[in-house]
C-alpha cells in the first residue's frame, strides 16, 4: 500500500465514526463535519500536486506512480461537491443524515483504499466495502425505484466479486504471490504466461461487470435512475470508475498488453470497449428520462476508457487515464444537474421539461459546458482525452476502431443536443414556469466543475505533462 | 483419498439438496451441512485455521440468522408455496458439469500443481495470506464500520414507517 496516502483513507474513515456521536442532537453538523473533511483533504492534496515548485520541476516530485493522487484528488473533488450539495438538497426530515454522511465518508475512503493498494486481496476487500456502501446510499429517500437500483446493483455486481474471488485464487497458485509487482515482473519475463493469465483474466471479467461495460450493463440505468440524486452523482461519477474501470487500466498495464503478453485478452477487451461505445450511445439517442440518458451516456464513455485500456500502449494508456478523470468531472455536473431539475421541477422526464433555460440558466449553460466536454468538442478537456485515444488506436493500426470511435463522438454531440433543446432550449414549458433555479450554494458544485473542464482543457499542456508521468511510471 | 473423494461427492449432494429442497428451513440446515464437509475438507487438507473459520461462521452463525429468519417468516412461506419445476434441471447440468470435468479438470489442475510448484518460492499459501496481510486489515476494519452505518442509515427509516 502506498503509504504517503495513508492519511487520505484514514481521515474520512475517523471523520465517519466521529459524525454520528458529534451530530446526534445537531444534525447540520454531519454536514460541517462531512465537508471540512474533504475540503481539507482536497486542499491538502492541491498542494502536494500543484505547487509552484512541482509543476516547475515537471511533476518529478510526486511520490509513488502519481496515478494514485490523480485519482484520489478525483476522488476528494467528486466527494466534496456531492458532500455540499447534499447539505443544502437532502430533506430536513430525512431520519439517518448522520448515517448518510458516514456512509459517503466510508466510500471515500475506500476508494482511497483501491487506488492506493499494492495487491490483489487488499484490492478485493476495498471494493466490496464500496459495494455495501454504495448498496446502502442508493435506498437514502427509500423509493421502489431506489430499492429495485439497490438491488439490482447487489445481485448482479455480486457474481462479479466472484468471478474476482476465483480469479485471486488462481493467481495465488500460478503466481505465489498476489502483490501487483510479482505480476508485473512474470509478465516482463519469458516464462509462458499460461494460468496466470487465466486468473488476471477472471479478475478482469468480474471488475468489467463492475464498470458496467456491454453486456454486462443492465445493472447500470436502473441504478442511477433510481438512486436517491445527489448519490447517483457519486455512484455515476467516481464509484463505478474507480471499483471497476480504474482496476482495468491497473490490470492492463500489469499485464503488458503493449508487448503482445495477453494478446487474446487485449483483443477481447478493445472489442468490448468498442461495443460499449456504440450500444451506450445508441440507446442514449432514445431515451426520454435525462437520468436514465446520462447512465447509457455513461456505459459510452467508459467504452472508451475501455478501448483505450484494452490497447495498452503508453498513448493509450495517457488517454485512459485522462478520460477517466474527464469523465468524474462531466458526469458529477449532469446528474448534480438532473437533481437539481428534480428538485426545482419535480421530473426528470424530458417530455415534460422544456425551455427550462428561461428559469434556471445557470444549470442550464453548466450542462452545455459539460455536454461539449462528453461529446469531445474542443478545447475542452474531453477533446484532448478522447483525441490522444483516437491518435493512439490509428498509430496502433486499428484504424476502423479509431474512425468509429470518432463517429461515435458525433453521435454523442447528437443525442446531448437533443436532450438540450428538449430540456432547456426551445419553449417556455408549464414546468418551466413553476420553477425557479435552485439556489447559489446548490448550483456551485456545478459550477466548480465545470471551471475544472475549462481549465483542464486550456491548461492541457500542463495536465499531459502530469499524465505522460503517470503513463511512463506505471507502465516501465 | 478415499475419505476425502466421499466427502467431496457429500458437499455436492448436500448443496444440491440446499437448493432443491422445498421447505426454506431444510434449505438452511443443509447449507450448514456443506460448510461442515468443507470445513473437514480444510482439515484434512492442512488448514486448520480456514477449517475453524468456516465451521464456527459459516456453519454455525449464519445457519443461527437463517433459522432466525426462516422462523419468523414461516407463516407467510407456507401460505405461497413456490414451483419448483425448474430447479428439477440442475442434476442433469450438474450430471453434464462433472461428465466434462472427468475429462477436462484433471489435466488444469495438473497444470496448475505444476504452477505451484514453480511459484513455491513464495512460501506457502498460509504464509501468505496469514502473515503478510496488514493493510487488507483495514479494509476489513472499513467493512465493519460500513455495515454498521448501512444498519444505520437503513433501520431508522424502516422504523419510521
Amino acid at each position: 500500500m502506498d503509504k504517503g496516502l495513508l492519511a487520505y483513507l484514514l481521515i474520512p474513515l475517523l471523520s465517519a465514526v466521529v459524525i454520528p456521536f458529534a451530530a446526534r442532537n445537531r444534525p447540520k453538523l454531519a454536514d460541517l463535519l462531512a465537508n471540512v473533511t474533504l475540503l481539507a483533504g482536497l486542499v491538502n492534496l492541491l498542494w502536494l500536486a500543484l505547487r509552484p515548485s512541482v509543476i516547475a520541476g515537471g511533476f518529478a516530485d510526486i511520490p509513488g506512480d502519481g496515478f494514485s493522487l490523480l485519482l484520489v484528488s478525483a476522488v476528494y473533488l467528486v466527494g466534496l461537491c456531492v458532500t455540499f450539495f447534499s447539505a443544502w438538497f437532502l430533506d430536513e426530515k430525512l431520519p439517518n443524515r448522520q448515517a448518510y454522511y458516514s456512509l459517503i465518508l466510508v466510500s471515500v475512503a475506500a476508494m482511497t483504499g483501491v487506488v492506493t493498494t499494492t495487491d490483489f486481496f487488499t484490492l478485493y476487500v476495498f471494493i466490496e466495502v464500496l459495494a455495501v456502501t454504495s448498496f446502502a446510499l442508493i435506498t437514502t429517500d427509500d423509493s421502489g425505484a431506489g430499492l429495485e437500483g439497490a438491488l439490482k446493483y447487489f445481485f448482479l455486481t455480486f457474481p462479479a466479486s466472484a468471478l474476482i474471488i476465483a480469479g485471486i485464487s488462481v493467481l495465488m497458485l500460478s503466481l505465489g504471490s498476489l502483490s501487483f509487482d510479482a505480476l508485473r515482473v512474470f509478465m516482463a519475463s519469458d516464462i509462458p504466461s499460461g494460468p496466470v493469465t487465466f486468473g488476471a483474466a477472471l479478475i478482469m471479467l468480474g471488475f468489467i461487470i463492475k464498470a458496467g461495460v456491454v453486456p454486462f450493463h443492465t445493472w447500470t440505468p436502473d441504478a442511477y435512475q433510481g438512486a436517491y440524486a445527489p448519490v447517483s452523482a457519486h455512484l455515476a461519477g467516481i464509484v463505478t470508475k474507480i471499483s471497476g474501470v480504474y482496476a482495468i487500466i491497473k490490470l492492463a498495464t500489469l499485464l503488458r498488453f503493449f508487448d503482445g503478453r495477453a494478446q487474446a485478452l487485449s483483443g477481447i477487451l478493445m472489442f468490448l470497449g468498442m461495443l460499449s461505445i456504440a450500444v451506450g450511445a445508441l440507446a442514449a439517442l432514445k431515451q426520454t428520462d435525462f437520468k436514465r440518458m446520462l447512465a447509457f451516456s455513461s456505459i459510452s464513455q467508459v467504452g472508451y476508457i475501455v478501448l483505450a485500456a484494452g490497447l495498452g500502449t503508453p498513448l493509450a494508456v495517457m488517454g485512459a487515464i485522462f478520460h477517466l478523470f474527464n469523465h468524474a468531472t462531466f458526469k458529477t455536473v449532469l446528474f448534480l444537474n438532473s437533481a437539481s431539475l428534480e428538485k426545482s421541477a419535480g421530473t426528470t422526464d424530458m417530455e415534460k421539461l422544456g425551455g427550462m433555460e428561461h428559469s434556471m440558466p445557470w444549470t442550464s449553460w453548466t450542462s452545455v459546458v459539460a455536454l461539449l466536454s462528453t461529446a469531445g468538442v474542443p478545447p475542452l478537456s474531453g477533446f484532448w482525452s478522447k483525441l490522444l485515444i483516437i491518435l493512439a488506436l490509428w498509430e496502433a493500426g486499428l484504424k476502423t476502431y479509431a474512425v468509429l470511435a470518432l463517429l461515435f463522438s458525433i453521435v454523442t454531440l447528437a443525442y446531448f443536443m437533443m436532450m438540450q433543446k428538449k430540456v432547456f432550449f426551445g419553449r417556455k414549458s408549464q414546468a418551466a414556469e413553476s420553477s425557479p433555479e435552485v439556489s447559489a450554494p446548490l448550483l456551485a458544485p456545478a459550477v466548480l466543475m465545470s471551471a475544472v473542464i475549462v481549465a483542464l482543457g486550456l491548461l492541457f499542456p500542463y495536465f499531459y505533462t502530469y499524465v505522460k508521468m503517470v503513463a511512463e511510471r506505471i507502465i516501465l | 483419498m478415499i475419505y476425502h473423494a466421499l466427502l467431496f461427492a457429500a458437499a455436492v449432494v448436500f448443496a444440491m439438496w440446499a437448493v432443491m429442497a422445498r421447505r426454506l428451513l431444510t434449505s438452511a440446515i443443509m447449507l450448514a451441512l456443506v460448510s461442515v464437509t468443507v470445513s473437514l475438507i480444510f482439515f484434512n487438507l492442512g488448514a486448520p485455521w480456514a477449517g475453524v473459520f468456516e465451521l464456527s461462521v459459516c456453519a454455525g452463525l449464519i445457519t443461527v440468522l437463517f433459522v432466525g429468519a426462516v422462523s419468523l417468516i414461516r407463516h407467510e412461506d407456507e401460505k405461497h408455496p413456490e414451483s419448483r419445476a425448474r430447479f428439477y434441471a440442475l442434476p442433469l447440468a450438474l450430471a453434464a458439469f462433472a461428465i466434462a470435468a472427468w475429462f477436462y479438470l484433471p489435466e488444469f489442475f495438473d497444470a496448475l500443481a505444476g504452477w505451484r510448484r514453480m511459484a513455491s518460492g513464495g512460501g506457502t499459501i498460509g504464509l501468505a495470506l496469514w502473515d503478510l496481510r496488514r493493510p487488507d486489515l483495514l479494509g476489513q476494519v472499513l467493512m465493519l464500520a460500513a455495515g454498521v452505518f448501512v444498519i444505520k442509515s437503513v433501520f431508522p427509516r424502516r422504523t419510521e414507517k
